[in-house]
């Protein structure tokens, strides 16, 4: 089975990865109006994230979901470091894990709303 | 063909609602009393509140069920999926109560015994017909839901921890105490709950009042996004509807479920927030809800879902893809194989709407809906072995997706979502601090529930 990742992008961090490869990878979608940074995620990570986050899932398209926001963030964050979706990203991910679990389990509690 | 209201499932809607407070107040009087505790997982989270059952049997929801079920009653919907006088009916009811609560009452078959709820009386079972134990509840929840090697029609994986319907029957109690049961002291419902209180008796009457012919239920534990709204407009046109005598009924199912879902109130006012702002006419939609914990049962819990919206007085229910499912336990299209072949491994050897002492609310199947970006527009996508109605390849919603999105606080573009939906979410975000279930919020909402005594 191949699993996917979806980075829904607003203008910001559009801005971050505009100029570099990843732009290759970006995928807009209904009608334009929602652009994500799609890519392909190895076996052996999926399962990975399944694990860590109870809450995970795969959905009907293969893509992983229902990560906390701050596990989203981190994955940008590597990703726009790195300019690349490639392992290093995982790794640098997966080594701050328990700050980013810390961060969900906040994040359970209070996660701030839109104005 | 002309429809009108179907009879009530078994022929007879159930009104186990002791109204008069004197002969409350002497159906309670002597009994002993124990207080309905809620079904908890093993982090103590509450996964479950057996008043949400009494009160779905005793206003009618359920029916014919007026009663928790004996041992052989269990036996028969686990083996056929039909309750002792043949009534078609899903899943196991049962009044469930630990050693220690089942001493302190100290009652014995032909006993009656009275359950508090909020230390208040609120329930009696007026007289036990028997008291028995289920030891093995990973057996239980398996025979609940079925496993691969026994139900290879539609159950694609083992049922684990993981599933919360299976979940909550491992987590029962060991004592099963069965009989009919009574609300004795009806509740009152908190805000915004009590608006969306049809039971059957009250939603007949609102279909006749509005003339409906044509009602099709659609079940949800979801705010609709825009695929939603199509699958309840197109439902109708498949239904057969002729104006001006075709509705749709929402039936939200509200109770505890799984972290990540939707917040209880945010599913029913954003589902009202359709009619309210136009998208649906009030004259022909209406947002209700029933109390159930949510078992996840995808084509099990299409027949409960069956159940209720016929005994709401619906001549149609709709089945989409993943019917009431989590995860991929059971096949995407589980409900539908029921509906249209029945599942023999369950019992059911016909679907159930044909079956004798089935349904006569009838189904409408229907695929998914998704976006089609050649035509810019909302269409009918069918299924994955179809072909779709468009020449392009209609781009899906996925609800978690759409979650994803939310929760960073993005707003989701009108075409996946309305804006007054979203406008609701973030209302009740506010409320609790997260837009979607949490722990914290099953614990506080065990505290409050949706009713005051």
């Amino acid at each position: 089975m191949t699993y996917k990742f979806a980075l829904v992008l607003d203008e910001k961090r559009l801005e971050r990865i505009k100029g570099s490869p990843l732009e290759s990878l970006i995928k807009s979608s209904f009608g334009g109006r929602v652009k994500t940074l799609d890519f392909e995620v190895p076996e052996d990570v999926a399962k990975r994230i399944l694990s860590e986050f109870p809450a995970a899932r795969v959905d009907s398209r293969g893509y992983i979901e229902d990560v906390p926001v701050a596990f989203r963030k981190a994955v940008f964050e590597a990703v726009a470091k790195h300019k690349s979706t490639g392992r290093e990203v995982w790794d640098e991910v997966f080594s701050r894990l328990e700050e980013i679990k810390q961060m969900a389990a906040k994040e359970k509690e209070y996660l701030p709303p839109p104005e | 063909m002309k429809f009108e209201t179907p009879p009530p499932h078994g022929g007879r809607l159930v009104y186990n609602v002791v109204e008069d407070r004197d002969k409350a107040a002497k159906m309670v009087e002597g009994l002993p009393c124990v207080d309905i505790k809620p079904t908890l997982d093993p982090a103590g989270t509450p996964i479950r509140n057996v008043y949400r059952e009494i009160m779905s049997i005793a206003y009618g929801f359920f029916s014919p069920l007026d009663r928790f079920m004996t041992r052989n009653e269990v036996e028969r919907v686990l083996e056929e999926r039909r309750l002792l006088d043949g009534w078609i009916f899903p899943y196991p009811i049962v009044l469930d109560l630990s050693d220690d609560d089942l001493k302190a009452a100290g009652v014995k078959e032909g006993d009656g015994l009275c359950l508090r709820l909020k230390g208040r009386p609120f329930a009696v079972v007026e007289r036990i017909e028997e008291i028995y134990r289920v030891e093995d509840k990973k057996t239980f929840a398996d025979r609940v839901f079925g496993t691969p090697e026994r139900n290879k029609e539609v159950v694609r994986k083992r049922f684990d921890e993981k599933h919360p319907g299976w979940l909550i029957y491992r987590q029962l109690q060991p004592n099963f105490v069965a009989g009919r049961v009574y609300v004795v002291n009806p509740p009152k419902f908190r805000q915004p709950y009590d608006r969306f209180w049809y039971p059957p008796q009250k939603s007949r009457e609102y279909i006749r009042q509005k003339g409906w012919t044509i009602v099709v239920a659609h079940q949800t534990r979801n705010v609709p996004h825009r695929g939603h709204e199509a699958l309840m407009k197109h439902a109708l046109f498949v239904a057969g509807a002729t104006r001006p005598g075709d509705a749709v009924l929402v039936n939200a199912i509200i109770g505890a479920k799984r972290p990540g879902d939707y917040l209880d109130e945010a599913i029913l006012e954003a589902h009202e927030a359709l009619n309210k702002f136009g998208y649906f006419h009030p004259d022909r939609h209406v947002v209700t809800m029933t109390l159930w914990d949510m078992r996840y049962g995808n084509p099990l819990e299409s027949l409960l879902h069956a159940v209720i919206r016929q005994n709401l007085g619906c001549t149609h229910h709709m089945f989409g893809r993943d019917h009431a499912a989590v995860g991929d336990y059971y096949d995407p299209y589980a409900t539908q194989i029921l509906w249209t072949k029945g599942l023999p491994s369950y019992g059911l050897n016909e679907p159930p709407h044909e079956a004798d002492k089935g349904f006569k609310i009838l189904p409408v199947n229907l695929g998914e809906f998704a976006y089609s970006p050649k035509a810019d527009e909302i269409t009918y996508y069918g299924s994955d072995l179809d072909k779709p109605l468009v020449g392009d390849k209609p781009e899906k919603f996925s609800g978690s997706f759409i979650r994803g999105i939310i929760m960073e606080g993005l707003r989701p573009p009108p075409i996946i979502m309305r804006p007054e939906v979203f406008d609701v979410i973030v209302k009740w975000w506010k409320v609790y601090g997260y837009p979607f279930v949490t722990d914290r919020y099953l614990k506080l909402k065990e505290e409050q529930l949706e009713v005051e005594l």
